[in-house]
């Protein structure tokens, strides 16, 4: 896995390189940041939705679903206690002409992709002081 | 916080534009609520969403999850956002009359 590095621009606006590419990440004006760039947990709604969209997409192309694309339309809620994203609420629409008995098989490989099954299993966060 | 005049009423708003005293909420609160979410007009489609809001707060004290208020009013993600651009929870919600949604900090 390539290096990811993270460094300030201003305030809580950060940005993160990995390999040649620049993602910039701050808070809403509302949680102290400017609104610059997608929040921290934008970012992670974002991420799973990309993958499921590309699981999605890979099962409708390999199965010959190709008349349009897989789209999705994702939102998050918070919850305390401790405070994290506790809902993500996930639309995903296929191409046209997938028949409704295949939704079980999609909803199997959504849930066995790699950004869904990180949020099954919980990765292990080790954090060192460098 | 602040007071603001909706609905030809004055009430205290914080700093997101949510009101603090839920029982001050009526209808034409809600209308002028909904102005300051870029709803000029509220049609039928809003007021699904804002009465179902209301009502599953009044019964159980917080707003219901997404999902529950996509299945509950037939709308989908979109079609919620293109409502209320803020969103159900910022936007809806607060046209509602219900606290402001928990965020990040």
């Amino acid at each position: 896995m390539d290096l990811i590095t993270v460094t300030r621009k201003s305030g809580l606006l950060f940005e993160f390189k990995v390999r040649e590419h620049t993602v910039a990440s701050d808070m809403s004006v509302s949680d102290g940041g400017t609104g610059a760039a997608p929040s921290p947990a934008e970012l992670i709604a974002g991420s799973l939705g990309a993958c499921v969209a590309m699981a999605v997409q890979s099962y409708c192309d390999s199965n010959g679903y190709t008349d349009g694309d897989v789209s999705v339309s994702l939102t998050f809620e918070f919850a305390d206690d401790p405070k994290r994203v506790g809902v993500i609420a996930v639309d995903v629409e296929l191409p046209d002409g997938v028949p409704e008995e295949r939704q079980q098989e999609i909803r199997d490989v959504i849930a066995g992709a790699p950004i869904p099954e990180t949020f099954n299993h919980k990765p292990n966060v080790d954090v060192e002081f460098a | 916080m602040e007071k603001k005049e909706f609905g030809g009423k004055l009430i205290e708003i914080d700093e997101d534009g949510f009101i603090q005293d839920p029982d001050a909420w009526d209808q034409a609160v809600a209308a002028d609520l909904a102005k300051t979410e870029g709803v000029d007009s509220m049609t039928d489609d809003h007021w699904k969403v804002v009465n179902y809001l209301r009502e599953y707060y009044l019964e159980y004290n917080m707003a219901p999850m997404i999902r529950k208020l996509c299945k509950q009013t037939g709308f989908k993600l979109k079609e919620i956002y293109d409502l209320f651009p803020s969103g159900p929870a910022k936007g809806a919600c607060k046209v509602a009359g219900l606290p402001k949604p928990t965020g990040c900090v």
